[in-house]
């Protein structure tokens, strides 16, 4: 047995793992897109069943009257701009508060209060940030929404960047503050550039968890509902298949942009070579 | 003499001045606002003023509204409240619901709890003219009023039987297919207690299986006989599911789901639309009543509204409103006034099938049976219903 | 020459305890998380105490509001009521769930950072993220035209020939429920595995391969244990999701089958506060106490102190 063989023999096994797994994540992820996929189907169909069209009958008829559902697209502008708002806060509370927690000693009290608003139900949580809000007669609009979305993505976005903070090693800090720099500069040039990436997580989690968020809302929405408050609405009193068409394009913006995304660091790369 | 000039420590002389000037302009502004109430000009009159509108999503009439902007100068700000009594109660409470709303429009039977809460002020009808024009029965319904004033004005009417689907199961007339073991698995209810605790009160005291007094407003006693009936058919397997919500209600008629579920009629107009044969059953037990009533919110009136809510009101009672209801989702203003004015108006609404829309409810309301129940959101044991409810959910 | 080794070689310093400095630093912790402080208790913690002290009150029918009369009323009728069943059921729903969500998610966070190159896991990633961007009340309806007698599966099934007649325990049941929960939730379970693999180096594996360990055995013993936060982490947030979810139960699940939200609106429907309220602090304070045990036996909220030199 020669010494090529072992390594052969893992590579291949390596190989086999490696073809296993893939088919097994895509597996996993035509689970997760039968739903969407399936809705993108359906809002070709011009019927108003929400049944697969035939492929003779296919149409565009709920795309065109997509942008006339005014109520519909100004929840979805509501949610986007709520959930921006969402991630912008959080995300940096998040931070502060990781940063907070690498370097303080009662881990336990920071840890416990700020995952605490995770465990309160949704309706109760609603309910009680729109009493504490009407004591001083605020009016509720998207800031008192964003408020209860910050309190329910905030648990998330600190526990994504402290997973990833796991990555960060105690002796880069403090090899960069032996060398003299200062607090700033050592979150500038060391913690973020390794973090980034639970930060840029955490972020769109919290944009994510804002973006789909009913039961707060609820309690919290003034004048103008946010998407899940109006899609709740029209599964309730009724509503016609263009919900389906806005489904069916964020999915295709969505699959455009990735796309395009993939293009550009493929065109990068090329470039770097 | 204590004179406010004589103390500069108070209150300056400019000050107090100023104050006296803001007070006149705001009692003139305030003498303009007089000026606009009916009786004068009716142009003052009819200067646009917003009227922000939070009621079930069967009671907007969507592109519709405009006409009323063009007739009343009223500009509706249309919000669904989800048609839950729940969370509307909470949030006129609790939240600032008062603040953002001036007409409410709510499943009938909360008034009271309204009315007794403080959340409501009381309808004028000598500012409604149309309201003599609703149908006798209509305004006797009897939780519209509370120590006899009127609270709740019922603008969308209509009675609830089951929806079945023909080919599967022939000719339904009777609340019993939906407890039928021999469609276990194929019926469905809907997963609220107003709704279907009455359907089957009315099934087992029509058929003799209970001794039940009011369908709508169960004794202590009823209640349990009653739920006890259907925790036993759940337990069997008799029902696919529970319907929660127009889509699903419909989705489970179109998809052959169920072949029998009690419902609400426009599910039926809605399966057809889509090509699906399906039908409305004339229950010999009779139907089961409900009645989306328009409410008049505190909030109106500390916002002057109070004027322009009325105006609405009368409106909705006009005719037009009716037409477009009934065109929409094939529910009904129980007024003539739709028939009347689709007649002086035939190049808006066809008169025919507005006619044929109110025979059909006025039918049902006068059907084999004779009498109406009807389904109160808060009948006298309704935290008893809610336990029982939990029951069933648990069973 | 030592601050170069040390620039250079930062794997290679010993495994001492938190750096002294990390130590000392209470002061300056203390302002980063002042904010976070504040928003959390100003806005979650003192309403909530609020609810909590409403929760001792009792309803009155007749007002139809609740009666500041100190009473164990609410508590009392979650146990006679059957709504402890109710948290019972709904937190063993969570658990199903999240135990899937692990088996499912941890291979493929796996196969992202150690097979995948960075192309393809940035692909995997966002393709994993898009379904968020649509409405989720909108994909859960959708699985009922997919699981349905006359939906896509069933129809597959029988055009296949499998099946004579559609499958109906396909839909409006517990197992129509578990996959909706993990279809909606199943992402936030890859991600925070596959952020906490990235604290795993390359020299770590390789010295396992060296030292003779086979795939498997490198899995189980180098790179779970290494991963435990991000387990954690996943694991916390599909539990705390699927608790707390009430659409998936209401489209797929049976005839007025019930969870935890569910509940409370139900009961906040009849505005019976007190017992929605009572709910909710019970629910609050088993969360609270599993958290204060994992605290105690696990070390669960130290989990995330680096570890690595």
């Amino acid at each position: 047995m020669t010494t090529a063989q072992p390594a052969a023999d893992s590579s291949r096994r390596r190989q086999w793992a490696r073809r296993l797994l893939l088919i097994y994540a895509v597996g996993v992820l035509l689970f997760v897109y039968v739903p969407p996929t399936y809705m993108l189907l359906i809002s070709f169909n011009p019927g108003l069943l929400p049944h697969l069209p035939s492929l003779s009958h296919l149409s565009v008829k709920w795309y065109s009257i997509l942008f006339s559902e005014e109520r519909m697209i100004a929840a979805f502008k509501a949610s986007v701009v709520t959930g921006i708002a969402t991630a912008l806060i959080t995300t940096v509370l998040a931070v502060l508060a990781s940063l907070a927690y690498l370097r303080s000693v009662n881990r336990s009290l920071l840890f416990n209060t700020v995952v605490f608003p995770m465990f309160v139900p949704g309706v109760i949580q609603g309910l009680s940030l729109a009493i504490v809000f009407k004591l001083p007669n605020i009016i509720p609009s998207l800031w008192t929404i964003t408020a209860g979305h910050i309190l329910w993505a905030l648990p998330f976005a600190f526990i994504v960047i402290l997973t990833s903070m796991s990555a960060l090693r105690g002796s880069l800090i403090e090899a960069a503050q032996d060398l003299g720099a200062s607090n700033w500069q050592t979150f500038r040039d060391i913690i973020f550039p390794l973090v980034s990436p639970g930060i840029t997580s955490a972020a769109l989690f919290a944009f994510l968890l804002s973006f789909n968020e009913y039961s707060r809302a609820y309690f919290l929405v003034g004048g103008q509902d946010t998407l899940p408050i109006y899609m709740f609405g029209a599964m309730n009193a009724g509503t016609s298949p263009t919900i389906y068409a806005l489904a069916g394009t964020i999915l295709i913006v969505s699959f455009l942009g990735i796309g395009a995304a993939l293009l550009a660091l493929n065109v990068r790369q090329r470039r770097a070579a | 003499m204590d004179n406010l000039y004589d103390h500069p420590s108070n209150i300056s002389r400019r000050q107090f001045l100023k104050l006296l000037g803001v007070g006149g302009l705001s009692l003139g502004l305030g003498g303009i606002e007089l000026l606009r109430r009916p009786g004068f000009s009716a142009a003052q009159q009819k200067q646009t003023v917003q009227l922000t509108f939070w009621a079930s999503g069967t009671m907007t009439i969507e592109q519709y509204w405009q006409k009323l902007e063009q007739q009343e100068g009223i500009k509706v700000n249309f919000t669904d409240n989800g048609n839950d009594p729940g969370p509307v109660i909470s949030k006129l409470i609790f939240g600032n619901a008062q603040q953002l709303y001036d007409v409410g429009g709510l499943q009938g039977g909360a008034e009271k709890e309204l009315a007794v809460r403080g959340q409501l002020e009381p309808w004028d009808e000598s500012k409604i003219p149309n309201y003599k024009t609703l149908w006798p029965w209509a305004r006797d319904i009897p939780y519209i009023r509370y120590q006899g004033k009127l609270y709740g004005i019922p603008t969308v009417i209509n009675a609830d039987s089951v929806i079945y689907l023909p080919e599967k199961v022939g000719k339904v007339d009777t609340y019993a297919v939906v407890f039928d073991p021999k469609l276990k698995g194929k019926t469905a209810m809907e997963d609220a207690w107003i709704n279907s605790a009455i359907f089957t009160a009315i099934y087992l005291k029509e058929n003799n299986l209970q001794k039940i007094g009011n369908p709508g407003n169960l004794t202590k006693d009823e209640l349990g006989a009653v739920m006890e009936f259907l925790i036993k058919k759940k337990k069997d397997g008799q029902f696919r599911t529970f319907w929660n919500g127009w889509e699903q209600g419909v989705q489970l008629v179109t998809s052959q789901e169920v072949w029998a579920m009690t419902g609400w009629e426009p599910i039926v107009y809605a399966a057809r639309r889509a090509g699906v044969k399906a039908d409305y059953a004339v229950p010999k037990e009779g139907y089961e009543g409900w009645s989306n009533d328009l409410l008049l919110f505190k909030g109106a009136g500390q916002r002057g509204r109070k004027d322009a809510a009325h105006r609405f009101a009368n409106w909705e009672l006009g005719g037009y409103y009716g037409n477009a209801l009934g065109k929409l989702r094939g529910y009904m203003v129980p007024t003539d006034n739709n028939v009347t004015y689709a007649k002086a108006h035939p190049q808006e609404w066809p008169m025919q099938e507005q006619k044929d829309l109110a025979d059909h409810v006025k039918s049902k309301f006068f059907s084999m049976k004779g009498a109406i129940y009807w389904q109160n959101v808060r009948p006298d044991n309704f935290q008893l219903y809610e336990e029982w409810w939990q029951k069933l959910r648990n069973a | 020459m030592a601050e170069a080794s040390q620039r250079v070689n930062p794997i290679r310093r010993g495994g001492v305890a938190a750096s002294p400095a990390a130590a000392g630093l209470g002061g300056p912790g203390l302002y980063l998380a002042l904010p976070t402080y504040v928003i959390v208790l100003v806005l979650a913690v003192a309403p909530l105490a609020l609810l909590v002290f409403w929760s001792f009150w009792r309803y009155d029918p007749a007002t139809y509001w609740i009666k500041p009369d100190l009473s164990f009323d609410a508590y009392q009728t979650i146990v006679s009521s059957g709504r402890l069943a109710v948290i019972i059921k709904t937190a063993r729903i969570a658990v199903t769930t999240t135990a899937l969500a692990l088996v499912l998610a941890y291979p493929i966070a796996y196969f992202m950072h150690r097979l995948a190159g960075a192309r393809l896991r940035m692909l995997l990633s966002l393709l994993f993220l898009v379904p968020f961007f649509t409405s989720y009340i909108v994909r859960t309806f959708a699985w009922r035209l997919i699981l349905g007698r006359l939906g896509l599966v069933n129809t597959a099934l029988q055009a296949l020939g499998v099946i004579q007649r559609p499958v109906e325990w396909l839909l409006f049941d517990e197992f129509a429920v578990q996959v909706g929960l993990l279809a909606s939730y199943l992402p936030f379970m890859i991600f925070p595995i596959l952020l906490s693999m990235t604290r795993i180096e390359g020299s770590v594996l390789e010295a396992s391969e060296d030292l003779g360990a086979s795939a498997w055995q490198t899995l189980r013993h180098v790179v779970i244990p290494l991963t435990t936060p991000g387990i954690f982490a996943g694991s916390l947030f599909v539990f705390v999701m699927a608790l707390g979810s009430s659409v998936e139960v209401q489209f797929l699940g049976g005839a007025a089958e019930s969870m935890i939200a569910i509940m409370i609106t139900d009961v906040m429907r009849v505005l019976n506060f007190p017992l929605a309220f009572a709910i909710s602090t019970l629910v609050l304070a088993l969360l609270i106490l599993l958290l204060v045990i994992g605290n105690r036996y696990l070390g669960l909220s130290e989990l995330f102190r680096s570890v690595s030199r």
